[in-house]
């Protein structure tokens, strides 16, 4: 991948840039500033050259077992622009005591649904997330498990049943229970 | 009938009042739940929706029915032994995610495969990617009433089966292929095979689309319904047939050709109106191209090994495992410790039936995965179906869910 | 000599600096290797020098206790000073050298000595007890990975050559590093082995008439970088791969040798000893080794109440209630402490006697002594002598010795025992014949022995194994061990029956693992105040090592023997999370 998306970054936001390096496959990375990564993605997305519009994935990083582990979050966005031909690698570190991040759903609607991925899995906050809820695991469930400290064989117990208030059969009288 | 009181929030209420059985059709926001376990979500996934009427306020699919924890299993078995959790993420396309999740490790490590694996990689995505387009066309066409496309597509699809069955040894479950190439070349006499029910899939494949691309009932349901804006799919992160049927032009094996797709001549079909019939169309139109594709691997395919030949990567043969000290000791440590792949992350993709299968993977240096994200191009997809139902009609719904074609087994890992 | 040198020096350009260059650090010598500048004090082994840069040089014969022997050529690089490779383990660091270790030739070189030692080594592997942390097989694929090119027939030599009553030699798999040699000539000081015939004939031996039978000869075992000698008790008994280390400290001594403790399921396979400077450096006596077999055979894993015939067995909460209801009524109960146990359980114990049982004094228990010598074995057998002590002192517990109980038990002047461990330094059989007599005999006990039976209530403890603490060892070092499987059976740690003791006599003061007993009492023990009880935790082996380290985990990231655990899920749920960390 060329440099030439991510010079213009460094360019706009110089703040923004914590790191740039080359990954073993020749992939480009930038290391962006947690407070900037709103504005790294909409310069990504929007600057008519780059044109980032496809919006990849999100994904988190424990890094608490490799020999670099502070901070011990790394959450790594990926874009594609059709134009360029090419992916974006950004990634946003962020500590255990602070685990939160900028929301890009304001950029990228479909960052909502990785983002409570990264939440589900890894306890990363999203805020202003519209809907900080967990999406694979259940709501009861605790802890996160994807990080590094939680046990491969860790059990929770079973929860009760949830009531089905929230059912209706047929046409009701009613409108829907909260 | 009874003396206790009608609890008007009560709706399993076992006495209604009379009045509440002759009632008019409601006007209020009526939640309905759709699954998990439905004939029109494939997988287990739960639709909440609520109806006004016929028209669908509000859709949110709930999912995790089918979670396994695939990551965390991933990371704690060695790179191979990752290879058959692949197999359980799109088990309609399995040689894809197989592929797919071994171009990304091959990557990682900078490992070049033989020529022949590369072709016969591109030959096994293509045969799934027809295997999965069949399956979505014929279900798509079963819940719109249209059986007999069904029976078609299916029976095109278990031909195409039996072929992966011949090479891989299992119907769905491949797990085939091998960090550095394949396990196995193709067996004897199956190239012959290949081209027959290639010839016979073709023809089903036209029997489907006669029966279903110009019929009146089965347009009629299909145009103008589930349609969603090019940008907006972008947004999302709509990859593959979906997004192509919104007019936009990325295929992975045309951007970022990987294994010997630049070698190979086909088009990469795109329609303009992001509506289901698209996706449809979309989906007959790479059925033919993938016929294409893998009628040229076949012709240009050329003889030699398909596994590199280097113990630190692939098994040594048998007799040198028996025989030999290096051949135990290789073969003990690629078993026990797995392929060490150097540290490093890697980000890759590859272009699956539904879209951009990508991965991501973090290696410490060790035998097994630190991290490995897989980028499933039905997590986005589901993720705006509500998008793309949200003040539609619940019938639109139906056929919406088909062409996107979700396979919980990605989307959930 | 002096004509060779001048050879080599001629085609390196010539220096910028004069003959002898000016030190860049004053006092070290400055020197790169693979461009990364490495400063070192003068005389230190290359070898141990580029290990400070994170630049690793494969070995086989060296050994940083061992003399240097450069017998194996498998540590050769390129020096700027020579024209050919040299021993990294045996050329002498010089200010401004350039070393590197990477290059074709150096590469070239560590194949061809790959090849060549396995040229006659036999196909092993699935019958070797080294296989999965053999060196040749590390080194192989990192630096071989080529097929065999060998066409003829191996060399056939002795494959059970009983070398001493510990040690069995296969003389096929041994690489010639001498490295067993050296250490029993310069380490144990009893040359008891030699190294006979040449070329490929050449073969490892004991002098004739003479046996391998120093107290030190397993070592020769570990220091083995391939799988030709091997430890009789161990021999054939589990595959390497599988089994999991905690780090941990040898009881059979007061000299408290820092070990491995390889373990499967909830059994303990062998003690390794673990580096400590202070200790042991990287050795441990053969009657250290065989104190694992404690761990696992004749324990104590039900708790009875009662004695003989009446025992009944019950569970770890009736058995405390049915000791809480003797004790509560019970005056002049004398206590008994081992020196064997460790800190947390002593401190535990003890402030129990004190506070509950009102004691006054302890009667010192614990294992005779034995036999010491002056490497490292000591005559005391107790691990924890001087950790008991310091406790008492810190109480304001008078410590009395064992005879003064036989005597009081003789004179029918104590009625009722409390013992944590029962452990005694005299004849077990001739105790329990005077522990019979008591009416309460309260037995906190790891082993079952003459002892255990005469218990009035029996409490099954774990082992050191299957609990986190310290010991402190005869110079007064205090030395962590780490867990390795949960409590075996209904045992349970000596601080949780205290701490039930406690509840269910209506005492304050509970304790919910180790570390929280001594952050609960050792605050009073002048001897502990330095010691930092979570710092000094040895760090449990997470990720497979280079070189003669065991797996951690099962090869699917479980626990070795997961599946065998019969441990409650509770119990397996902290074990998975204690090795994830």
């Amino acid at each position: 991948m060329s440099t030439f998306a991510f010079d213009k970054v460094a360019e706009k936001f110089p703040g923004a840039v914590l790191e740039r390096y080359t990954d073993r496959a020749g992939g480009a990375w930038l290391v962006a500033a947690r407070e900037s990564i709103t504005d790294v993605m909409s310069l990504l997305k929007n600057d008519p050259e780059l044109d980032f519009k496809i919006f990849t994935s999100i994904d988190c990083v424990d890094r608490l077992l490799l020999p670099d582990s502070d901070p011990r979050f790394e959450v790594v966005y990926f874009l594609y622009s059709v134009k360029r031909k090419e992916h974006a690698r950004v990634k946003v570190r962020v500590s255990e005591d602070d685990p939160t991040i900028p929301t890009i759903t304001s950029v990228f609607v479909g960052a909502n649904w990785w983002e409570r991925f990264c939440w589900d899995f890894y306890g990363i906050k999203f805020l202003g997330h519209p809907d900080p809820r967990r999406i694979l695991m259940y709501e009861e469930f605790k802890g996160h498990p994807l990080r590094k400290d939680y046990g491969l064989r860790d059990r929770q117990p079973l929860i009760p049943e949830r009531p089905l208030k929230d059912l209706f059969r047929g046409p009701g009288t009613s409108g829907p229970a909260a | 009938m009874s003396d206790s009181p009608r609890n008007p929030a009560d709706p399993f209420d076992p006495n209604p009042a009379e009045h509440e059985l002759e009632a008019h059709l409601q006007t209020r926001p009526m939640e309905i739940n759709m699954g998990p376990s439905h004939p029109a979500t494939h997988g287990t996934v739960r639709l909440k929706i609520v109806l006004d009427g016929e028209t669908i306020l509000k859709a949110d699919p709930e999912i995790g029915f089918l979670h396994r924890g695939f990551q965390k299993s991933c990371e704690n078995s060695t790179w191979t032994q990752v290879l058959p959790y692949t197999d359980r993420l799109n088990y309609v396309s399995a040689l894809c995610n197989n592929f797919g999740y071994l171009a990304a490790v091959e990557k990682l490590i900078g490992l070049e495969i033989p020529e022949r694996a590369q072709w016969i990689r591109v030959l096994g995505a293509e045969l799934h990617r027809i295997h999965d387009h069949l399956t979505c066309v014929g279900a798509v066409s079963l819940e719109l009433g249209g059986f007999a496309a069904f029976l078609y597509g299916l029976e095109a699809r278990e031909l195409v089966a039996d072929r992966v069955t011949e090479l891989t040894g299992a119907r769905l479950t491949t797990s085939y292929g091998r960090i550095g190439g394949l396990n196995r070349d193709l067996p004897e006499g199956w190239t012959e095979r290949l081209v027959k029910t290639l010839d016979k899939v073709r023809e089903l494949c036209d029997e489907v689309d006669t029966i279903l691309t110009r019929n009146r009932l089965f347009a009629d349901r299909m145009r103008g319904t589930g349609i969603i804006s090019a940008q907006e799919a972008m947004d999302y992160g709509f990859t593959g047939p979906c997004l192509r049927a919104c007019g936009v032009d990325y295929d992975v094996r045309k951007a970022n050709p990987y294994w010997t797709y630049d070698q190979v001549e086909f088009e990469v079909p795109v329609f303009q109106n992001g509506d289901n019939y698209d996706r449809y169309l979309m989906r007959i139109e790479e059925l033919k191209q993938s016929d294409r594709i893998i009628r040229q691997v076949l012709k240009k395919m050329p003889a030699g090994p398909v596994l590199v030949d280097d113990w630190r990567i692939a098994l040594p043969p048998k007799p040198d495992v028996y025989g030999s000290i290096e051949g135990v000791i290789a073969h003990f440590k690629l078993v026990m410790e797995g392929v060490q792949v150097p540290a490093g992350e890697v980000y890759h993709a590859t272009e699956s039936p539904n879209g951009e299968l990508g991965w991501y993977i973090r290696s410490d240096g060790g035998g097994r995965p630190y991290k490995l994200h897989v980028r499933a191009p039905g997590f986005p997809i589901l993720s705006g179906v509500p998008r793309m139902i949200e003040g539609k009609l619940l019938s639109d719904l139906i056929p919406t869910f088909d062409t996107v074609n979700m396979i919980g087994g990605e989307v959930e890992q | 000599m002096s004509n060779d040198e001048k050879k080599a020096a001629a085609p390196t350009p010539p220096p910028a600096a004069p003959s002898k260059p000016q030190p860049k650090n004053p006092g070290f010598v400055t020197f790169t290797v693979d461009g990364k500048e490495v400063v070192a004090k003068p005389g230190t082994n290359m070898m141990e020098a580029v290990k400070q840069v994170g630049v690793e040089v494969p070995y086989y014969c060296y050994h940083p206790r061992l003399s240097v022997a450069a017998n194996c050529r498998m540590c050769m690089v390129e020096v700027s000073n020579s024209p050919k490779l040299v021993p990294a383990c045996q050329t002498p660091i010089s200010e401004g050298l350039a070393v590197k270790t990477t290059t074709e030739k150096v590469a070239a070189q560590q194949k061809a000595v790959m090849e060549f030692l396995l040229l006659e080594h036999p196909v092993d592997c699935s019958i070797c007890d080294q296989a999965g942390e053999c060196k040749l097989q590390d080194y192989y694929m990192r630096y071989d990975f080529q097929p065999s090119r060998l066409t003829g027939e191996k060399v056939m030599k002795n494959k059970r050559k009983e070398l001493g009553p510990e040690v069995v030699l296969d003389q096929e798999r041994c690489v010639m590093c001498t490295r067993c040699v050296r250490f029993m000539k310069e380490v144990a000081n009893e040359p008891q082995l030699g190294v006979f015939g040449r070329g490929k004939h050449e073969v490892i031996d004991t002098f004739p008439g003479q046996k391998l039978d120093s107290n030190y000869s397993v070592n020769t075992v570990d220091v083995c970088p391939v799988g030709a000698l091997t430890y009789k008790d161990f021999r054939f008994r589990a595959r390497s791969w599988f089994l999991s280390a905690a780090p941990s400290v040898c009881t059979g001594c007061s000299r408290g040798c820092n070990t491995w403790a390889d373990f499967f399921g909830q059994d303990t396979y062998r003690y390794r000893p673990r580096e400590n400077e202070a200790v042991n450096q990287s050795w441990m006596c053969n009657e250290g080794r065989l104190t694992y077999k404690a761990l696992n055979e004749a324990r104590v894993e039900k708790n009875t109440t009662g004695r003989g015939p009446e025992a009944l067995v019950v569970t770890a909460q009736e058995a405390a209630t049915a000791v809480a209801e003797k004790l509560k009524g019970a005056s002049g109960v004398a206590v008994l402490a081992s020196a064997a146990l460790s800190n947390e359980s002593l401190l535990a114990g003890l402030a129990f006697a004190k506070d509950a049982l009102k004691a006054k004094a302890v009667y010192v228990g614990g294992r005779p002594s034995g036999k010491g010598d002056a490497f490292l074995m000591r005559e005391d057998k107790n691990p924890n002598r001087k950790g008991l002590e310091a406790i008492a002192r810190a109480y304001g517990l008078e410590l009395k010795p064992f005879e003064e109980l036989e005597k009081a038990l003789d004179g029918n002047k104590v009625k009722a025992l409390f013992a944590v461990g029962t452990e005694v330094p005299t004849d077990e059989a001739a105790f329990a014949k005077k522990a019979a007599k008591l009416e309460l005999f309260v037995a906190v006990a790891q082993n079952a022995s003459a002892v255990t039976a005469e218990a009035t209530h029996l409490l099954g403890a774990v082992s050191h194994v299957e609990d986190e603490g310290t010991f402190t060892q005869g110079d007064g070092i205090t030395q962590r061990f780490r867990r390795a499987y949960p409590a075996r059976g209904d045992a349970q740690p000596v601080w949780k029956w205290i701490s039930g003791l406690r509840a269910a006599l209506g005492l304050e003061g509970s304790y919910g693992s180790s570390r929280e007993a001594w952050k609960a009492h050792a605050a009073s023990v002048p001897e502990f105040k330095e010691f930092n009880w979570d710092k000094m935790a040895p760090i449990a082996q997470r990720k497979p090592g280079t070189g003669i380290n065991p797996l951690p985990t099962g090869s699917d990231g479980r626990p070795a023997g997961f599946r065998e655990f019969n441990a409650r899920p509770e119990n397996a749920a902290a074990v998975v999370k204690g090795e994830s960390r």
